[in-house]
């Protein structure tokens, strides 16, 4: 806990430092300045990845400063045609996207997609849970994909919005169990709280979420957590991952960077090494540890071999769910 | 609103309230088009996502039929607003203005455009002193600009910000001096 | 009591001279975010989120709790004085406080908004220190069946704002819906009423339809008869502050929008605009002045809904401290603050956290008198703002409303659809259309139709789930109560005497 004196040494510069919190530094320093493109509102998981980008960097000396860019609205496809069009050839900017601009872009039948850009790394990623709530006769994930397959109308599934992760997740599920797409019984939420309060409230069989979401009432045994979908068993959770529950499923809510079409191969390396150097950092790891992030570096060629191979995971999945 | 059935005679005709009750009939018919345009979803939903808007649309046509009744029958607008004399010029100033800022935004950026627009408006409304209110507007887009958006770091396009404002400020002092 | 003595250490947490400073500068950002259209304590909060890697907890929590309250003051202030809404949670306030500042009354409206906000917000403030179990638990009751249900009631409720002309009235409401119906369908995630745009994809902000119907329409509306000479703006007229009547006629407005906005800010699909729709509605029934509704502006109208936001603000901490739950956009980012601490919010942050949310708590307390004594004084002043003439004011209200509405989004599609709502709300004011259902149908008709389909979807299409759970059912036989009564009370009214049919008014 916080001492009273560290709690006025932390706020005495504070009072000065507000002001100018969001001004760059003046001074000149041989670390590059760098810009973020996010293409979201402030806010959200590309939001704070840009910022905790930002704020790692500029600890660990490696820019001297960044600036960041929110161009928000649909899932990304909104901002990702200004990146790829005005940013061309910008060597010192980035463009922080994930999976979920990768659905976006499938189901918004958007012009501009992530082939266009330069793929940098992949820097973090959030695995999802499968959680009832703690009175629900659904003690493991085989007795949830039972029902499922005995009649999925009667198996109400809350999540996030139509065509996000966590449906794609459960149409994944539903796949490899054999259950088609279009009988599932999906309510989506427009935010996670709405849909927590849906599963405490006893009103949904199911959730299917970001772990972030859940964990806290998982740990306080309000909802019981059946499986994750990461690709192997977490430290400190007490649950098996989908594929040990007998569902070959593996599914990252994954975040990471890319540069603008156009840039040098020099500029791209350079980038590279920069994210590659912070993401090995420990003051990222500590970022990663915060904020319920699991770090899973990929860069260059795989990266962009990995992005192919998720768009085209996910077109299928998306075309079954009748969404793209 | 009468509700007797009587013979609408031509004199009684209100045909600016007609033109609404057509050009609501209009926006339902628009929300027919687009309602058709949403893909039929194979998800399963007990009631899909067209539903609420047939419903939306069948309520804006029989309100629709109902005011060109009403039009039909000497429409409803309130004798004082039928009696005022519309004042066309201000009001162009004022829509010219609007335009303007919307036109101008991107090329020359918040601050340029806002005070376009504010000298419009201002003389649309009969102000007669265009320097005075264009200096006005600046100071005020200013206030708002750096007052604001930039304290918050809110960017308006990376990096051209400050750029941005020298050439307005700039074209301001170049146009004060024209 | 345990609770006292959990408040008590709070204060001792807030009462440091650095938190108070994190408090009054939070209350004062926050009043100047709430005065700009667009720019609410959410993207504020989110914007200022690195702030989080300097100070400590306490203090960050402070600043946030500061700007969150003190949005809502300032997003009042100009929806009375220049009738454009900073926040979507004082649209009604503009109703009745804006006729008051034209009246000469916008002293008294800003008084009873402040002093109104103030007790509604320690009440919401108490509300969340004493009885946060308990309200959660009635909260989290509430199933999609019982939100549809209770949409169906604030429908009902709400007709009462209509206006003049149930047509007129409905048409209003109508072309609300479809406004809210534009974007991603939120079930299916079909794009609808989008006109292949992308930027349409997310649907249009409330906010911006309110600045563009009233203010814009407004501006266009007074140009189009500036030789009229009608509609002049009297700066003030008696008293700065409330007369001894006007404080009779505030009290009950302020305790009833209070117990209204508390109870809905916490439920997880209640939000800050329904509470005020409804103590709108509700004052404007029971007031002894209808006939100021509308005309010289109504204090009732005023004091009922500004204390049911700040109620309602109060009441979106409850889920949040208790169970981790974010139900606002405000309340998620704040959540997402915790988290850069390391902390992780959820049903235990009341225990393991005890200090940071007790001190949080009684900043709340504290932010809310900053916010009372900041905005009281400053009244006269911006009384002022009114004696501005006319060109130089109209002109400014459209640049204020161009730096919430393109500042924040950099779409020009935002501003087209900000002039041509301006455009139609020049039409509306021209042939007798209420504005306000427009706003209504746009927030209560989305709601209506997800919670419908919601519930549809849950109970595989079975329609008695809407009145099989004795909530739901509760809350449809109150609006069939509110549909039928009135109908039979006027039937009976109108056998002993015919009343004026026309009653003009109600733009």
């Amino acid at each position: 806990m916080l001492n009273r004196r560290r709690f006025l040494m932390n706020s005495a510069a504070a009072g000065a430092g507000f002001a100018a919190l969001h001004l760059t530094p003046a001074f000149a320093q041989d670390a590059p300045q760098i810009q973020i493109f996010v293409p979201a509102a402030p806010g959200g998981g590309w939001d704070q990845t840009a910022r905790a980008m930002d704020q790692v960097l500029r600890s660990e000396k490696l820019i001297s400063g960044s600036q960041i860019t929110n161009v928000g609205g649909a899932g990304g496809t909104v901002g990702l045609p200004q990146f790829v069009n005005q940013w061309n050839g910008k060597g010192n900017a980035l463009m922080v996207a994930g999976m979920v601009m990768v659905g976006a872009i499938i189901a918004n039948k958007s012009a501009n997609n992530l082939t266009q850009v330069t793929p940098i790394a992949r820097l973090t990623g959030e695995f999802e849970a499968l959680v009832v709530p703690a009175a629900s006769p659904f003690k493991t994930a085989a007795d949830f994909v039972a029902a499922l397959k005995a009649d999925p109308t009667q198996v109400p599934v809350a999540g996030g919005s139509a065509g996000g992760s966590d449906h794609i997740l459960f149409g994944l599920i539903a796949k490899t169990a054999g259950v088609p797409a279009t009988n599932l019984s999906y309510v989506p939420f427009a935010g996670g709280g709405e849909a927590l309060s849906a599963l405490l409230g006893n009103q949904v069989a199911a959730g299917i979420s970001g772990f972030g979401e859940f964990s806290e009432q998982v740990k306080a045994g309000a909802l019981r957590l059946l499986a994750i979908s990461a690709d192997k068993r977490q430290e400190g959770i007490d649950a098996p991952t989908l594929k040990e529950a007998g569902i070959d499923v593996e599914l990252f809510n994954w975040r990471g960077v890319f540069a603008p079409p156009g840039v040098s191969d020099d500029d791209k390396a350079a980038m590279i090494k920069l994210v590659e150097t912070m993401a090995k950092s420990d003051a990222w790891a500590k970022e990663c540890k915060n904020r319920n992030w699991t770090p899973i570096l990929l860069t260059g060629d795989d990266y962009a071999k990995f992005v192919a191979e998720d768009t085209a995971r996910i077109a299928t999945i998306l075309k079954d769910l009748g969404l793209a | 609103m009468s509700t007797s059935n009587q013979q609408a005679t031509p004199s009684r005709l209100a045909v600016p309230e007609l033109s609404i009750g057509i050009g609501l009939l209009a926006c339902a018919a628009a929300v027919a088009w687009q309602t058709l345009a949403i893909p039929v979803s194979p998800l399963y939903s007990k009631v899909g996502p067209t539903v609420f808007p047939y419903i939306t649309m069948t309520g804006m046509v029989i309100l629709s039929l109902l005011l060109i009744v009403a039009a039909l029958r000497g429409g409803w607008q309130p004798e004082e607003e039928k009696e005022t004399p519309t004042d066309w010029k201000a009001m162009g100033f004022v829509v010219v203005g609007l335009l303007a800022n919307l036109l101008l935004i991107q090329p020359l950026g918040f601050t340029a455009a806002s005070v376009i627009m504010f000298v419009l408006i201002c003389y649309g409304f009969g102000s007669k002193r265009p320097l005075r209110d264009a200096l006005l507007g600046l100071i005020l887009a200013l206030a708002a600009y750096f007052g604001f958006a930039r304290a918050l770091g809110v960017n308006i396009g990376a990096g051209f910000v400050e750029n941005q404002l020298n050439t307005i400020i700039n074209s301001i002092i170049s146009m004060l001096r024209a | 009591m345990e609770t006292f003595g959990h408040l008590a250490h709070g204060f001792s947490v807030a009462f440091t001279p650095v938190n108070l400073m994190w408090c009054l500068v939070g209350t004062t950002l926050g009043t100047a975010i709430g005065v700009l259209p667009g720019l609410g304590p959410a993207l504020t909060i989110a914007l200022l989120l690195p702030i989080t890697y300097q100070v400590a907890p306490e203090a960050s929590f402070i600043l946030f709790a500061g700007i969150y309250y003190g949005a809502m003051y300032g997003g009042s202030t100009t929806s009375i004085l220049l009738n454009t809404p900073g926040e979507s949670a004082t649209i009604v306030t503009a109703l009745e406080g804006n006729r008051m500042a034209r009246s000469g009354r916008g002293g008294a409206a800003l008084a009873t908004s402040a002093i109104g906000s103030f007790v509604a917000g320690t009440i919401g403030t108490m509300g969340v220190a004493f009885l946060a179990p308990i309200v959660v638990k009635f909260a989290l009751s509430f199933g999609p069946a019982e939100y549809f249900s209770l949409m169906v009631l604030a429908f009902i409720t709400v007709s009462a704002v209509l206006g003049s002309s149930s047509v007129r009235g409905l048409t209003s409401l109508f072309a609300g819906f479809v406004i809210g119906m534009i974007g991603v369908d939120l079930q299916t995630g079909q794009p609808r009423f989008t006109f292949g745009t992308s930027e349409l994809l997310d649907g249009v902000d409330v906010i911006i339809v309110a600045v563009g119907l009233f203010a814009v329409g407004e501006t266009l509306y007074m140009a189009s008869r500036r030789y009229a000479g009608k509609d002049e703006i009297v700066p003030l007229k008696g008293s700065l502050y409330m007369t001894a009547a006007e404080w009779a006629r505030s009290w009950r407005p302020w305790l009833r929008g209070a117990l209204i906005g508390f109870p809905i800010g916490a439920m997880p699909a209640g939000g800050a605009e329904i509470p005020t729709f409804l103590s709108y509605a509700i004052e404007k029934k029971l007031s002894r002045h209808k006939e100021e509704f509308g005309t010289v502006g109504a204090i009732e109208g005023v004091a009922g809904p500004e204390a049911a936001n700040n109620a309602s603000a109060a009441g979106v901490l409850v889920p949040m401290l208790t169970l981790g739950l974010p139900t606002s956009a405000t309340a998620a980012i704040m959540l997402s603050a915790f988290q850069s601490y390391g902390i992780n919010p959820g049903p235990l942050l009341l225990t393991t956290q005890a200090d940071l949310v007790w001190g949080l708590i009684a900043s709340l307390f504290i932010a809310n008198v900053i916010l009372v004594i900041l905005n009281l004084p400053l009244i006269g002043l911006w009384v002022r703002l009114l004696k501005i003439p006319a060109p130089q004011l109209y002109a400014g209200i459209l640049v204020f409303a161009t730096v919430g509405t393109y500042g924040i989004s950099q779409s020009p599609i935002d501003l087209v659809i900000l002039y041509l709502l301006g455009a139609a709300g020049f039409l509306m004011r021209r042939f007798d259309f209420p504005t306000a259902p427009v706003i209504i149908g746009m927030i209560l008709g989305p709601l209506a139709e997800t919670q419908f389909r919601r519930a549809m979807t849950i109970s595989n299409g079975d329609w008695t789930v809407f009145y099989r759970h004795p909530l739901s059912l509760t809350l449809l036989t109150l609006a069939f109560i509110g549909l039928v009564g009135p109908h039979i009370w006027a039937y009976v009214e109108r056998r002993r005497l015919r009343g004026p049919e026309h009653v003009p008014g109600d733009a």
